[in-house]
């Protein structure tokens, strides 16, 4: 008959529960005992005969207490308390017992397992536990009132009602100066966000419960430290959105720690979803975040937003300019706001031992640049949803470190204040990136050399003809001043010539200088037309000489780009030698080069150069821009590699091809300059 | 009467013209000034020059082809080659088709005239042989 009663899907566990030191009972949905072991018939005084088949329930003294514990199993999945039973002798038992429910495949609830030691201590167990005891799974609290000393001694003397509001000021004065030792899970998952347990200790007591029944706990403190045999107080509150007309008990911890106090709060959670749906998910989803490959922090920035609103109210409205006046208050952020939470890459980011490396005010992560800070308040302040920017920070090991720092702000009609840190680790890429942008500068710096390696012949001819005039319009002037009758005028005229031709010369070294050094590419706004100009100088010379001429149509609204002034000066030039070495065979009325800029139709700029060369054959259009890839005998192939690289490197593009009545046309096509918001 | 040796200066170069101007007039050279060898050419038909001092790269007709078109001619004008050109075969040919000097750019007074004063005094001795 017992087999009968036993779990059917367990049978051969039963042996196991059947030799257990601990009393195991398994009750169905109903509550109707399905089955007990020996274990069960020592601790209560009932053989399994006997109570198999009869509502559990009825065992207890207090059937009421059953129902509600009964009640909060169902809803939150397990329950931990003491439970009382009748004996067959009418003695009453007292058991310390966990309960879980079990589900089937399915998922409907299968029975209630229950685990049961017998109680160690007498009701009111007021001895010294070193831990908060679980009692009833209710939300405990250990708490230490030394703080509050003053305020214990001042209220001492008073009898309750003397002075009301007096009395009400020094109650929630003590339950704020009050500190919390210790909480249990439940109470740190009630109230105490997602902080954690360990992050609830040395606070406040006042910071985590409820501010309408603060003076109740205060009067339950002193009744307490008042009752002389440590007996417990107890107060039912009314519901406060948390658990559901909560029972509070408080009780001394011992003699040996008089300023200590332990609190339990029962009661059901009041909250429609249910415990265990609410719990799964709260797992997950805290799972899911400390295993995310990205480097979160979550922090408590809500009393900042108190004082934003505040500060909106009084009417400012810049506040950048606000935050000018007040630097203070960007300091007060950095060691006010808490860092509530972090997750695994968050740690090995900043390279912390653990968790508590990095449970601080949040001003560590902004020592290295505070005005990131500074932005990242204007931000929530004007109300953005997020905030973005690349910023350094000084990982606790002391490395410096390149993050993509990004803040995701509360909002604002959301119950909970988390505002969420990524941070995004970008030394590695950003190295790559500057090495890379090295690369691409030295393969230009060296392409310059060679184009003016070929331009030698023309930079020696254009610097020798200004010094040409001005060594002999000295020696000439010493010829007029050797005379007996010095000719002072024709020797100023001359000596105007020298130093007009000397600033020629100048200019022409200048401009031959700033291609040939190496120097790190420089963005600065460049107005296209003025660019071609510049390039058309350098090889004004080779083009002259070769009986080219050179045609331009300026579009007057070109836009503005924004690059290296040298670089895209060397595409330009690079592409009219081209131009010049490919119509240099041509007969006279052939020699002929177009170079026009205008305005694309997104907004780009473009700068299109038409030969009246050969053109380019068909086989070789896809390969002209590969490095190396030159159908010249003493090319190296790399003019217009470099010119595609250093074209792309600016955001834009180089392509070439034939023109339908001859000659080959390249187009370079350059992004617009941003407009500065 | 000894007539003032007029030499002719063909560069393209404003500023090297008026230079190479001026000191051949303080050295009593009298002196013309073309920017291109064509320009030289025309005012050759009705003019008599003793000298011819050029530049090598110009747009439109070269030096180089310029002495050759005055060697074609048989024109028997000393020419001064004085560029900045620096290609040893351009100078070994301007050389070979009848340049009497190469100068380079930039030149001394001492050396230009020097060449100028051997050229005019051969021209000179050769048009009385």
């Amino acid at each position: 008959m017992t087999a009968t009663l036993l779990d059917p899907l367990e049978s051969d566990v039963e042996g196991i529960a059947e030799l257990a030191s601990e009393s195991i009972v398994i009750l169905d949905p109903a509550g109707i005992i399905r089955y007990w072991n020996p274990a069960a018939e020592r601790l209560f005084g009932w053989p399994a005969l006997a109570v198999c088949g009869t509502d559990g329930a009825q065992l207890s003294p207090a059937p009421g207490d059953e129902a509600n514990a009964w009640s909060q199993l169902l809803q939150e999945g397990a329950w931990e308390g003491r439970v009382r039973r009748r004996t067959r002798d009418g003695d009453v038992r007292v058991a310390r017992v966990r309960r879980h429910l079990r589900y089937d495949g399915a998922g409907t609830l299968r029975d209630v397992v229950e685990y049961a030691r017998a109680e160690p201590e007498a009701p009111g167990w007021a001895g010294a536990h070193d831990r908060v005891p679980d009692r009833s799974m209710a939300a405990s609290w250990e708490i230490d009132v030394a703080p509050a000393a003053d305020i214990l001694a001042r209220l001492a003397p008073r009898a309750p009602g003397a002075d009301t509001s007096e009395r009400d000021e020094l109650l929630h004065g003590l339950v704020n100066a009050a500190r919390i030792v210790e909480v249990n899970d439940r109470t740190a998952r009630l109230v105490g966000g997602n902080r954690g347990r360990a992050l609830m200790a040395g606070q406040s007591v006042a910071a985590f419960w409820p501010l309408e029944s603060r003076t109740i706990l205060a009067n339950l403190i002193l009744e307490a430290r008042a009752d002389r045999e440590g007996r417990s107080v107890q107060r039912r509150l009314a519901s406060d959105g948390i658990l559901r007309d909560p029972l509070v008990t408080v009780w001394r911890a011992g003699d040996d720690r008089p300023d200590r106090l332990f609190v339990a709060v029962d009661g059901a959670a009041d909250d429609d979803r249910s415990y265990l749906y609410l719990r799964a998910s709260e797992a997950r989803y805290r799972k899911l975040i400390h295993y995310m490959p990205v480097a979160l922090w979550q922090v408590d920035a809500s009393h900042m937003g108190k004082i934003y609103a505040q500060l909106r109210s009084r009417g400012v409205t810049d506040f950048a300019g606000h935050l000018d006046d007040h630097p203070e208050l960007v300091e007060f952020a950095a060691a006010s706001v808490p860092v509530t939470d972090v997750n695994r890459c968050a740690i090995e980011l900043v390279g912390g031992a653990s968790v508590q490396d990095l449970i601080r005010p949040v001003g560590y992560l902004f020592a290295e640049s505070p005005d990131s800070l500074r932005r990242v308040m204007i931000g929530r302040f004007s109300g953005r949803k997020n905030y973005s920017e690349y910023m350094k920070i000084r990982a606790l090991d002391g490395r410096l470190l390149d993050v993509r720092f990004s803040v995701t702000y509360p909002e604002p009609l959301l119950e909970l204040d988390t505002t969420i840190f990524s941070l995004e680790d970008v030394t590695e890429r950003l190295r790559i990136e500057t090495e890379l942008r090295q690369l691409q500068a030295d393969f230009s710096h060296a392409a310059r050399i060679s184009t003016l390696g070929e331009l030698t012949s023309s930079i020696a001819h254009e610097v020798n003809q200004p010094l040409a005039a001005i060594m002999t319009n000295a020696e000439t002037s010493l010829r007029w001043l050797a005379r007996d009758e010095p000719d002072i005028g024709k020797v100023a005229q001359l000596t105007t010539r020298i130093a007009t031709s000397a600033r020629r010369a100048d200019d022409i070294v200048r401009r031959i200088r700033s291609m040939a050094v190496k120097q790190a590419p420089e963005p600065v706004p460049i107005a296209l037309n003025d660019l071609v100009q510049e390039s058309l100088l350098f090889v004004r010379h080779e083009i002259e000489t070769r009986g080219i001429r050179v045609t331009t149509s300026y579009a007057r609204r070109v836009p503005k780009i924004v690059g290296d002034r040298i670089q895209l000066q060397q595409v330009i030039v690079n592409l009219l030698i081209n131009a010049a070495q490919a119509v240099e065979a041509s007969c006279e009325a052939d020699r002929e080069i177009h170079i026009a800029t205008r305005a694309g139709l997104k907004g780009e700029a473009l700068f299109t150069l038409r030969d009246r060369g050969p053109g380019i054959d068909p086989d070789h259009l896809g390969h002209i821009f590969d490095g190396f890839f030159t159908t010249k005998p003493q090319g190296m192939g790399i003019g217009l590699a470099i010119c595609r690289s250093i074209v792309a490197a600016h955001g834009g593009g180089v392509s070439a091809s034939n023109h339908p009545e001859g000659g080959a046309e390249f187009r370079v096509r350059l992004p617009p300059a941003r407009q500065a918001s | 009467m000894s007539h003032m040796p007029t030499v002719a200066i063909v560069d393209d170069d404003e500023a090297v013209r008026e230079a190479l101007g001026d000191l051949l007039m303080v050295s009593g050279l009298a002196c013309e000034c073309f920017e291109g060898a064509a320009e030289f050419l025309a005012a050759r038909r009705v003019r008599q020059f003793d000298c011819l001092v050029t530049d090598i790269r110009m747009p439109g007709m070269s030096g180089i082809d310029l002495i050759e078109r005055l060697r074609d001619e048989r024109a028997g004008l000393p020419v001064i080659v004085l560029s900045s050109v620096l290609d040893e075969a351009t100078r070994s040919h301007a050389l070979a088709i009848g340049a009497r000097a190469w100068l380079t750019k930039p030149v001394t007074d001492e050396h230009l005239l020097g060449a100028l004063a051997q050229a005019i005094a051969s021209s000179g001795s050769s048009s009385k042989r």
